[in-house]
């Protein structure tokens, strides 16, 4: 990743073009849809276990991020490396561990198994789950801890140790109120507020992977955006998004992507028709041999 | 970064043993340049520790002549190694082996030195504090001297990123000693100003040769505080019989002057020595401010006049100030 000099901490190491044509996960064989709905069902997952975990939503979001650049690259972390659903809890415990909300192996375990353990999650599970009851046995915890401090080596190994993520919420808002939106009607300023920040947790989940391949000031300005055409908030006439560093033809490409998530989604569901995404190494094997053999079916 | 192997650098004597990590004095095969390796121990009951993660991050962004440089990072199967620029010794080792030629008590260094010291050190901070980044350990410990006279802050174990608002941080942090009383009375929104009032007691212990408030516990560091600067009320602090660590209990002392106990300093150190040693966390100077005080008058020109000598651009202080960044 590109090297950054100064107010580094409102910027992101940009991937490469050649680490997003090339991941490691793709070298080994898993076809490129296929990694896109396992870091889709990682990153959901992720999301899940932070509302379950109580953690703040850019610990979340940081921790989506860093599994993302782990995964990206030739030299990046391979979905046939270590189990997906452990390398999404390795990224969640590593990016709690030094913020102010540190979680342990065990809560994130817990949880893990809990969201991984029927046929199918969704948010509902996190909102109004219910963990107290869940435990995990003395031998699989020790044999899962040490596995998960190798992946969070690993991760680290990858990064670089590079594992500062900066974050597109705080800009939102301080844009907002550059653009006079709140003063306006204080109402109406919230209303923007709120779907902007949808956007860009949607985005999260984005097999664009909008959080690796463009700055925060980008995604906020895009989000704001979207946010405000929907709420119908008049925005300044002239090129605002310009004052923010963004022109508008990435504007156009994010708005274009935050929007098409949800399109993504749907087509999820479509595909897998309730099966799972695997998220084992063993699950992933057998996926890539159900589609050979069906190939070979076809071809007959 | 790059992935070299261990060995190309010779370890020598160990410097120093931490909580989570062995310094060891090493050598750099190819150009022979001095450096010090930090072996981080992996072993822990938590993976890699957070405290290196959390260094690693910050010093990554913290290039500063007044701050420890960290020059690589060298990551094996087994074992995770920081490779820092090399300095002779810690503030702590300098002043137990410093005697004055003009006498006086052991470890108690010179007036040019002190004031050279705490420059650099104010320096540090404020570069730090422009970053948004809180140290939080500040002591003569984590402060490295080089032969030349240069200190740089390091041990950033302990130091965070503040984003806005600054809360729910854990009050665990910063050495009894040079702690400040609103984390000792158990602030959890506490700011930059914690490094100020550490930086404050350090300028102290380098007049006498001892620490200022070598308090034992939690409450007899604060009273050891109290006995000096006097014992805080409602009058004198609103709101702070809001903090968790108030007591009604307390004995209550006077205001002392700092001359009585600082008689060696001068009237301009004794000044910027009360800002920075401020009770209320708000009344307290920034870097910057102290940095701007005139007992630093003839540093701060010195520089400007060498920084115009090697044109560059040197900022009129005051000006200074008024740059911090808006994050």
């Amino acid at each position: 990743m590109a090297i950054i000099t100064g107010l580094s901490h409102l910027a992101n190491p940009l991937a490469t073009a050649v680490q997003l044509e090339t991941s490691s996960s793709h070298l080994d064989g898993i076809p490129k849809d296929l990694e896109d709905w396992v870091r889709f069902e990682s990153s959901k997952l992720l999301q899940a276990a932070g509302i379950l975990l109580r953690l703040p939503q850019e610990l979340i979001a940081q921790s989506i991020i860093i599994l993302c650049r782990y995964w990206i690259g030739a030299d990046g972390g391979s979905m046939l490396d270590h189990d997906p659903k452990d390398a999404a809890a390795a990224a969640l415990y590593m990016t709690a561990k030094p913020s102010p909300h540190p979680v342990s192996v065990r809560q994130v375990f817990v949880v893990f198994s809990y969201l991984t353990s029927r046929s199918g999650f969704d948010y509902k599970m996190a909102n109004e789950g219910d963990v107290t009851n869940w435990h995990i046995s003395g031998v699989d915890y020790e044999a899962a801890r040490s596995r998960l401090y190798a992946i969070e080596a690993h991760i680290l190994q990858v990064l670089g140790l590079a594992t500062h993520v900066a974050l597109p919420f705080t800009l939102c808002i301080n844009y907002l109120q550059t653009l006079d939106v709140f003063k306006a009607s204080r109402r109406e300023g919230e209303a923007v507020a709120k779907l902007a920040f949808q956007h860009l947790n949607t985005a999260l989940l984005s097999p664009q992977l909008l959080y690796l391949t463009h700055q925060p000031t980008a995604l906020a300005t895009a989000a704001i955006y979207l946010a405000a055409r929907e709420v119908k908030v008049k925005l300044p006439e002239t090129s605002w998004w310009e004052v923010f560093d963004v022109d508008r033809e990435e504007l156009g490409f994010l708005a274009v992507a935050m929007r098409s998530v949800e399109g993504f989604a749907r087509e999820e569901r479509l595909k897998w028709e309730g099966r799972r995404v695997p998220m084992t190494i063993e699950g992933l094997r057998e996926e890539i041999e159900r589609r050979r053999t069906r190939e070979v079916g076809g071809a007959r | 970064m790059d992935k070299r192997h261990p060995s190309s650098f010779q370890q020598l004597e160990k410097l120093g043993e931490g909580t989570y990590a062995t310094v060891f004095k090493g050598r750099n095969g190819s150009t022979g340049q001095f450096v010090a390796l930090k072996e981080i121990h992996l072993d822990s009951e938590e993976g890699t520790p957070s405290t290196a993660i959390r260094e690693i991050s910050l010093m990554k962004e913290l290039k500063h002549e007044n701050i420890v440089s960290l020059y690589d990072v060298i990551h094996t199967e087994n074992k995770l190694m920081l490779v820092f620029e090399y300095m002779d010794k810690d503030l702590k080792k300098y002043m137990d082996s410093y005697q004055a030629p003009g006498g006086g008590p052991r470890g108690a260094l010179e007036a040019n030195t002190i004031k050279s010291f705490m420059w650099q050190l104010l320096r540090g901070i404020a570069f730090c504090h422009e970053n948004r980044v809180l140290h939080r350990d500040l002591k003569p410990q984590n402060l490295l001297i080089n032969t030349q006279g240069q200190l740089k802050l390091a041990d950033f174990g302990l130091a965070r990123a503040f984003g806005i608002p600054v809360n729910t941080f854990s009050n665990e942090v910063v050495t009894l000693w040079y702690r400040a009383p609103d984390v000792l009375l158990g602030s959890r929104t506490y700011n930059t100003s914690i490094d100020i009032w550490s930086a404050g007691c350090i300028m102290a212990e380098m007049f006498t040769g001892r620490p200022l408030f070598p308090g034992t516990t939690n409450e007899d560091q604060l009273q050891k505080i109290f006995r000096l600067m006097g014992t805080p009320s409602e009058r004198s602090w609103p709101g702070i019989s809001s903090f968790p660590e108030y007591k009604t209990t307390w004995p209550v002392y006077a205001t002392q002057e700092l001359r009585a106990i600082l008689p060696q300093m001068d009237g301009l150190g004794l000044q910027l020595l009360g800002q920075m040693l401020q009770m209320r966390p708000e009344m307290r100077c920034s870097a910057q401010q102290a940095l701007n005080h005139p007992w630093f008058a003839e540093l701060n020109q010195r520089s400007q006049q060498q920084a115009a000598a090697q044109g560059q651009f040197a900022p009129v202080q005051g000006m200074v100030a008024g740059q911090q960044r808006a994050y």
